[in-house]
């Protein structure tokens, strides 16, 4: 990888500056106080939704399973039952008409987890792991996976950089 | 029969679709010769003289008559033949006389039809003509290119299909399945030596070739080509997936792809911890780090020499996959050190890191293994290793109950 060459509108790059700014935002926010487990967690706890997040609005809305990031970060709240549930049904409509363009399987598909057969159990597990995947025929959830996993490497890339710069210094 | 239709072609006719009215009429010749009854009938008519004919069409012969006509032309509905005569005709200036003159008159009763059809130029939609020249003549130029067989693929019967459709709006049932049938008839004229899918096409729009011993019927067409495309998606994973080379299947391959997206999300999780305690010693300065700084980092991955602890750990049972994600993060935590204490350093970290993750992941006291001296954390570090790797890729329950409890990303 040349330094020259590195596009500055990549994923990689959207990815880290986004990232480096929402960590800057972190540590601002909260004085480096002490080393207590709890604090440590909490921390963690926000640098991962922050990762998630910067990851999602790199990609913007063009995938499916960003959408689904984007939209449970969104509305996140994890007292009422109520709200997951109406989270989880959006998320699925959504879905839904997002990745219904020319696959007349969906409408059959999206009516419960019951009527879903291609793939079998590891289609299902599949469906769990990939945001938004719930709502999915197989054809759209291999894409999304595709490229769910393509911006996954880059989001350990970027994070695994970060991470040794503060090692090291 | 065929060399008689040839000759009518060379004539020096007008218009584009006479070439296209001689393959309907060899279209028709075939199915009228599957009908014995009726030649006899045709023969009457051709007997009949123009006028005659011309007088068919707009009075009703009688009904015997009118039905024996219909009988090779099943497809036809109680007025289409008056249709049938308008369909597809050449330019105005087709001669009905030359024509006659070129037909002898023992020929067959197929000609009559063709014949009959050449004289009724009156009562003509010609934007539909247009259209229905056009669909003969795609069918004719699909039939008789070389590759005709093989064009015939989905894609462009479903150009047809729609042709179709829109003819099928415009005038009624009884057109497209003359259509139909003609096009039948000449695909059946052009691909005589591919015969073994010419008996499975049936009078639906989309003209597939089928394969050898496979079904044609449109669910089971759909059901294929959602099972290419499938199949096709799975290859391009495989190629993402860096464990995929040597397993063949469907099932086995989505194995490995749930195991390489957990084992990515696992990685972002203690990623991002790693960064949280490591934020918590050290102050960041990011306004330091440009854009042109950072690519270097990220470049810089090393293929440095592995630790020597690992090379002495032959009791990892870790499936490929696994392992080779251990050795990225210990090879890649490893930067140009500055010194070779902090190369030690930093991948003892990432050592006890992974052992952390896989140990204690619920309680986070490990965290205070940080300051550990790197001598001491090997020993302990590999016995970790050993204990919590030897397991196959289907993971403990531990590593689930923790990402399900106290992670919403996973709710």
């Amino acid at each position: 990888m040349d330094l020259q060459n590195m596009n500055p509108s990549s994923l990689k790059s959207r990815f880290a500056t986004r990232f480096l700014r929402a960590l800057t935002k972190i540590n601002a926010q909260k004085p480096i106080s002490s080393s207590s487990s709890r604090e440590i967690f909490q921390r963690y706890r926000r640098i991962k939704v922050a990762a998630d997040k910067s990851m999602a609005y790199s990609v913007r809305s063009r995938r499916s399973w960003s959408r689904a990031t984007l939209w449970r970060l969104r509305t996140r709240s994890p007292r009422s039952r109520l709200a997951t549930l109406a989270r989880r049904s959006s998320v699925k409509t959504r879905t839904t008409r997002a990745a219904s363009h020319g696959a007349t399987v969906v409408d059959r598909k999206s009516h419960g987890k019951e009527n879903k057969e291609d793939g079998g159990v590891e289609a299902e597990e599949l469906r769990e792991l990939v945001p938004g995947g719930e709502a999915m025929d197989l054809c759209n959830l291999l894409d999304e996976t595709a490229h769910y996993i393509k911006c996954l490497t880059t989001q350990v890339q970027v994070m695994r950089t970060i991470a040794n710069l503060y090692s090291l210094h | 029969m065929l060399h008689r239709l040839e000759s009518l072609e060379s004539c020096n006719y007008n218009g584009m679709g006479v070439a296209v009215l001689e393959r309907q009429a060899a279209s028709l010749k075939w199915q009228q010769q599957n009908y014995v009854v009726q030649h006899n009938n045709l023969v009457e008519l051709c007997a009949s003289s123009m006028p005659q004919l011309q007088g068919l069409t707009g009075s009703n012969l009688g009904s015997g008559q009118m039905v024996e006509l219909k009988r090779p032309e099943v497809f036809l509905g109680s007025d289409d033949f008056q249709e049938f005569v308008n369909f597809p005709v050449a330019g105005a200036e087709f001669g009905d006389s030359e024509k006659l003159d070129m037909v002898p008159p023992e020929a067959a009763a197929d000609y009559c039809i063709s014949r009959t059809s050449s004289c009724q130029m009156t009562a003509l939609n010609t934007s539909v003509m247009k259209e229905e020249r056009e669909d003969m003549i795609l069918e004719k130029m699909e039939s008789t290119t070389g590759s005709g067989r093989k064009s015939f693929n989905k894609r462009k019967p479903e150009a047809v299909a729609d042709h179709k459709g829109k003819n099928k709006r415009i005038k009624g049932e009884g057109e497209p399945e003359v259509k139909t049938k003609c096009s039948t008839e000449i695909s059946r004229n052009s691909s005589k030596e591919n015969s073994k899918a010419s008996e499975v096409q049936k009078l639906d729009y989309i003209h597939v070739r089928a394969r050898r011993g496979q079904a044609t019927d449109s669910h089971s067409l759909a059901e294929r080509a959602r099972r290419e495309k499938i199949s096709k998606k799975m290859k391009c994973l495989q190629d993402l997936v860096p464990s995929c080379n040597k397993i063949t299947g469907k099932a086995g391959m989505l194995d490995e792809i749930i195991n390489y997206v957990q084992s990515l999300q696992r990685q972002v999780e203690f990623l991002s911890m790693k960064i949280a305690a490591l934020n918590s010693s050290v102050q960041f300065n990011v306004e330091n780090l440009t854009m042109k700084e950072f690519p270097a980092y990220v470049a810089n991955f090393p293929a440095a020499a592995k630790l020597p602890a690992m090379a002495s750990l032959p009791y990892f049972q870790l499936n490929p996959l696994q392992k080779e994600s251990v050795n990225c993060m210990l090879n890649e935590s490893m930067l140009p050190p500055q010194t070779a204490t902090e190369g030690i350093a930093s991948a003892s970290v990432s050592i006890s890191e992974q052992s952390l993750s896989s140990s204690s992941m619920t309680q986070l006291q490990p965290f205070s293994t940080w300051n550990m001296d790197p001598q001491d954390i090997v020993p302990g570090i590999i016995s970790n290793f050993k204990r919590e790797y030897n397991f196959k890729c289907h993971y403990s329950p531990s590593y689930k109950t923790y990402s399900n409890d106290s992670d919403s990303y996973h709710s």
